[in-house]
Formats: C-alpha cells, structure tokens, sequence
C-alpha cells in the first residue's frame, strides 16, 4: 500500500496536479486503484477536457462499484447504525473489508464497529501520510517525465492484476479487456475505452461463470 | 476542467457505492451481478495497463518492464519488488538502446 501510494503521488504530480489536489485526492476519493487511474490520465496533456474528465470520473464509478459487494457482505455479519454507517462508508477499502473480515472475528472484542473503523482509520492515516511523502518526492524531482516514470504507471496495475489472475476465466477476461481496450484505442477516446473494455470483459466473465453454474445445476 | 472539480466529480461517485452496500444488508444480488462485480477489477485493471504498453511511443522497452516486472510479482507476491524490479529492466533496456 505505501509504495502503490508514493506512486500514485509521484504520477499524479508528473501530471501536473500541485501537492494540495495530490493529497485532497487522497483525503477524499481514498479509493487507491481510480486515484492512480486519474492521476495517469493527467499525465502529459494537463487538465483534462471535459470529455476526458467525464471519462475519468466513468471510469471511477466502474471501478468503485465493487464497493457495493464489500458493503453488503459486511452489513450481513454486522449492521450498523445510520450515523456509523455513514462514517464507515467513507473509509471503506479492500483492505479494510479484508483486514476486517478475516482478523475481526478473531479479535477478544469480536466483529465490530469499533474494530471496522479501526482498521479503516490506520489504513486512511498510512495512505494518506504515504501521498504526502510521494507529492513531496515528487515535486523534488526535476524532470520526472525524463527519468520515465511513466511506466510506473501499467507497472504498478499489473501489481494490483496479477493477484486476480486466479483461474483461466480471469486469465481470459484480462486478455479480452485488455487487447479490447488497446484496439478500440486506436479509433475512441481513452475513458470511453476503458468503460467499455471494463463493462464488457466483466460480463464475459459473469456470463461465463454463471452459464457454467447453471449447466452444473 | 480545473482538479478540484474533478476530484469532486470522482468522490460524488465513489461515496454512494460503499453507502448503498453497507445499507442494502438484506438484498440478494442475482449471481450474473455478483459476478460481474467480481470480474470489474481484472478487466478494468487489464484495459489500463495492455494499452499503456502497447501503445506507448516508447512500447518494446514498457514491453520489457511489464515482463519483468510482471514475472517477478508473480513469483514473489511483493508489489514494492515489482514496480522497482520493472523500472530497473526499463532503465536496462533503455540503456541497451531498445
């Protein structure tokens, strides 16, 4: 987590994004994967268009809509209450979720609020200190384009692929967005692409699971 | 459009999705839709990084970085030691005069 967030700083100040706009990105959204898939998007040109923007924010829904499944498995084992709900909701990540299914039950106080927010406050602190010290890194180093850091860039989500790579579905579901989104590239605008390859490779992969279950039935 | 309206834009839509889960405790999603969303990360996250290689002006040395650097978070599990595994094989290769 800390070196994906030093990146993210890193890429996000190449960009052209001043240390406040890294940090309050961080603060805010604190959603890891988009964070870095927006600060990518600033790099070279600038500020976005409004096209480009809309893109981005697309692609942030995509890729956060995942919330949806943490949420609902944890408000299973543990419903809260309207006001911690809206609290825990803002610092909710896949670490969290994962810190919080797998050692909460295991700790003397049990799954609990007090345990979620816990957990989700040390993960906020740690990512949120690691952008300050990347923006800082960053805005030292004098040409970060020329030393190439662009490449940090598909490096560092190749980190956050290879993990899920678990089976041949996932495998085909990669290598389908993937190239998908690099052919239809070459003819559409990148954060339409990556919506599109995004909503498409999941449903061949929904569509290959389920048909599979089904047939099993 | 300025950053900060951006940065905005993205929390307005990151927000809602982890309330509505940790409201919706009751509600059973069909299984095609639990899928999908399990699938969104592996297909969102391969859409960023082919075109970033394959299509970068500078693509046969990214192609070494992403093998290398792919292989070794593979092998290793260790994300630090893949990103700066890939960016010595990108230098190695741009040194090479790939």
């Amino acid at each position: 987590m800390v070196p994906f967030a030093v990146a993210y700083a890193v890429t996000a100040r190449a960009g052209g994004l001043s240390v406040w706009e890294t940090q309050l990105m961080s603060a805010t959204v604190f959603a890891g994967a988009s964070q870095f898939a927006a600060a990518g998007q600033f790099v070279g040109g600038g500020l976005p268009t409004v096209a480009g923007a809309l893109g981005l924010v697309a692609t942030t829904f995509l890729l956060n809509a995942r919330h949806v499944l943490y949420g609902l498995s944890l408000s299973r084992s543990l419903p809260l209450p309207w006001g911690q709900r809206l609290v825990a909701a803002q610092f909710l990540t896949d670490e969290a979720y994962g810190v919080t299914v797998v050692a909460g039950p295991r700790d003397p106080g049990g799954l609990s609020a007090a345990f979620l927010l816990g957990a989700e406050l040390s993960l906020y602190a740690v990512w949120n200190v690691s952008t300050l010290l990347g923006a800082l890194a960053g805005a030292a180093l004098p040409e970060p384009q020329a030393l190439g850091v662009g490449v940090i860039f598909p490096l560092a989500f190749l980190g956050l692929l290879v993990p899920l790579l678990v089976d041949r579905v996932t495998l085909l579901v990669a290598v389908v967005s993937g190239v998908g989104a690099w052919l239809l590239g070459r003819a559409l605008p990148g954060g339409l692409v990556i919506g599109l390859a995004g909503v498409g490779g999941a449903a061949l992969g929904a569509w290959i699971t389920t048909r599979r279950a089904r047939s099993r039935a | 459009m300025s950053g900060w309206l951006v940065i905005g834009l993205m929390w307005a839509v990151t927000y809602p999705a982890r309330l509505l889960g940790l409201s919706l405790g009751r509600l059973n999603l069909p299984p095609f839709w639990l899928a999908f969303l399990r699938f969104v990360p592996v297909s969102v996250f391969a859409a960023l990084v082919v075109p970033d290689v394959l299509g970068s002006p500078e693509w046969p040395r990214r192609i070494v970085a992403a093998l290398s650097g792919g292989l070794l978070m593979w092998r290793s599990r260790n994300l630090a030691l893949g990103i700066l595994g890939g960016f010595a094989a990108y230098w190695a290769a741009r040194l090479a005069g790939l």
